[in-house]
């Protein structure tokens, strides 16, 4: 029997992936927000935000507070622009497989439950953690790695509220192994806009743009006392040229530029540049240092040991051996080798590390839903709109503690 | 001192200029500088707004085949545009939703799933580092920083960036 279309759509605190399954690339990404710009009406909605020329001043409400769905007015209007707009799809003709935070709150899941039915009419529905998808996408990415196509690994999701190590075993997550930092890029964004507001230019209205500027300029220290020499000489020294509003959107990188003695041309004085020495490495030190910033938790690696230490001991070595690292934050130059690096001491020796990165880390999760969307599987588990009217979404939740859930662990064992 | 009560007004004016932020002061407003490092934007103007309806009336001329549930908004919407739900009052008056309001109702909850997440959620924050010092940097210019300031704790490097400190950030967010 003909399925029905499946709408795959990882809602992420910064950005939303959305596209039908099946594709190996999602139709398209967008920031998950409205933007306003100081003083204006006018809105601006997910994608619109990408078109928008003017990156200053832009003050964006997410729907995702700590990672998690809670303002679904923002939500609502960003949804239907792109099932509308974007996909240009009815929803009730379609089928929506969506991604949720790990231990995802029920009063959340039957708040959205209810979105998806009763505003939306989706014709059924599947919420899935995002983990687990990111590693089937993996392991279709490296069927060569043992641990990767038995469904064994540590996802480390270093996303935009959170950074999560999740270790799985056969395509399952262990829940009571899960481990959590309180940081994410969301914190760095936000960490870079102090540091730069009290160092040179005050950019504390900028989020959006201080977000560009951590994109372009942030890497991961591989030997950070060196590093820290370096920038005291002046070797790390960038300069970002920001938007002026009529040439250029979103500013430029530069190498510094010696200053001149004597009168300064017309045009550096009209330009506005701020410089970037160590912050460039301090910020994304923090997720492996989180008391640097005074949060009294563990970094990146030791959260990763101590994940796999409460999984059983026979899963070690499998784990250790399959770290896959996704999220935004991945994307930070070095930070593969960084996580390398400090993991492999906190390791036994005996116990081979792999620490390993999907093409796109952003992607992963998405592009994990679209296989797992075609499945056969998926149509035996999703919600159907039927199933929901008849019983309400609290028996739905009652019933099978996180539907997601089981969902996601039978769908390794089945497809193998 | 202090015992005998005969401090004159100028001593104790004194002492209080040179008295020292608290450790639970300290505790506080680090926790409020973690916290802020989560908000969305700094100000408060996006977030309170009334846009609400300024997304419905972009959406007004696309949903003919929407829902029922699009259509009786769209009928509700014709009656009178600013009319307000008594849910939208309650809702306005709450303020915006946050996670740590959901979570502490989940808390809340005696047993069953609610709790069982609130539990989950809650064991999965890891722990403080156990194999590393916490690392000291300067508050002013971010290099290492061996000193601290003796009124509010910050860090510092050199007498130039402890200037620029006292002039600029010290007992600011403090006391």
């Amino acid at each position: 029997m003909g399925h029905q279309p499946v709408i795959v759509l990882d809602n992420g605190g910064c950005s939303c992936k959305i596209g039908l399954a099946g594709q190996s690339e999602p139709y398209r990404v967008f920031p998950n927000a409205i933007g306003r710009a100081k003083g204006e009406r006018q809105s601006f909605v997910g994608d619109q935000l990408l078109s928008y020329r003017d990156a200053s001043s832009l003050v964006l409400r997410r729907p995702l507070d700590r990672g998690y769905l809670v303002n679904w007015d923002v939500e609502k209007a960003v949804w239907w622009r792109a099932f509308k707009s974007l996909l240009q799809v009815q929803p009730q003709d379609c089928s929506l497989l969506m991604t949720e935070p790990p231990f995802n709150l029920p009063s959340i899941q039957s708040s959205t439950l209810q979105m998806v039915f009763e505003e939306y009419g989706f014709s059924s529905f599947a919420a899935l953690p995002a983990q687990p998808l990111s590693l089937r996408a993996w392991a279709a990415e490296r069927p060569d790695l043992p641990a990767a196509a038995a469904g064994v690994g540590v996802v480390v999701d270093a996303g935009f509220s959170f950074t999560h190590a999740v270790p799985l075993c056969d395509g399952r997550v262990l829940w009571p192994s899960v481990r959590r930092i309180n940081l994410g890029g969301k914190a760095l964004t936000n960490y870079l806009k102090e540091l730069v507001s009290y160092r040179s230019i005050n950019m504390m209205e900028e989020t959006y743009l201080v977000e560009h500027i951590k994109d372009a300029v942030c890497f991961v220290s591989a030997d950070l006392k060196a590093d820290l020499a370096a920038a005291r000489a002046g070797t790390h020294k960038l300069e970002y040229v920001l938007p002026d509003g009529v040439n250029e959107q979103l500013g430029h990188v530069r190498q510094p530029q010696p200053k001149e003695r004597g009168k300064p041309s017309d045009k550096s004085n009209r330009e506005q540049v701020l410089m970037l020495n160590n912050e460039r490495f301090m910020v994304p030190e923090v997720l492996f240092q989180p008391s640097d910033i005074g949060l009294q938790q563990a970094g990146l690696a030791q959260t990763i040991v101590d994940a796999v230490e409460a999984a059983h001991p026979d899963l070690h070595p499998l784990l250790y051996s399959n770290v896959v690292c996704t999220g935004g934050s991945a994307r930070c130059p070095g930070f593969r080798e960084r996580l390398y690096n400090e993991l492999r001491p906190l390791v036994p020796d005996d116990i081979e590390v792999g620490v390993h990165m999907p093409a796109d880390p952003v992607l992963a999760a998405w592009k994990g839903a679209s296989a797992y969307g075609m499945t056969s599987d998926y149509h035996q588990h999703a919600i159907s709109k039927a199933h929901y009217e008849e019983v309400g979404c609290d028996i739905l939740l009652n019933l099978t503690p996180g539907a997601a859930k089981t969902a996601a662990t039978e769908y390794y064992t089945s497809s193998g | 001192m202090g015992d005998s009560g005969r401090r004159s007004s100028r001593a104790r004016k004194v002492s209080q200029r040179i008295s020292t932020v608290s450790l639970a002061e300290r505790e506080n407003a680090k926790n409020a500088r973690l916290d802020a490092l989560e908000n969305d934007d700094a100000t408060g103007e996006g977030v309170v707004g009334d846009s609400d309806e300024e997304f419905v009336m972009q959406d007004s001329d696309e949903d003919l085949e929407l829902g029922e549930s699009a259509a009786r908004k769209r009928k509700e919407k014709k009656k009178g545009a600013k009319r307000k739900t008594r849910a939208m009052l309650e809702a306005e008056r709450r303020g915006p939703i946050t996670f740590a309001s959901l979570l502490e109702m989940a808390g809340d909850a005696e047993e069953g799933p609610a709790k069982e997440a609130e539990v989950m959620y809650m064991g999965a924050a890891v722990g403080p580092p156990q194999h590393s010092a916490t690392r000291k940097w300067c508050s002013v210019c971010g290099f290492a920083a061996p000193y601290k300031c003796v009124r509010c704790g910050s860090r510092f490097c050199t007498r130039k960036c402890y200037a620029v400190h006292v002039e600029t950030r010290c007992l600011k967010f403090v006391g």
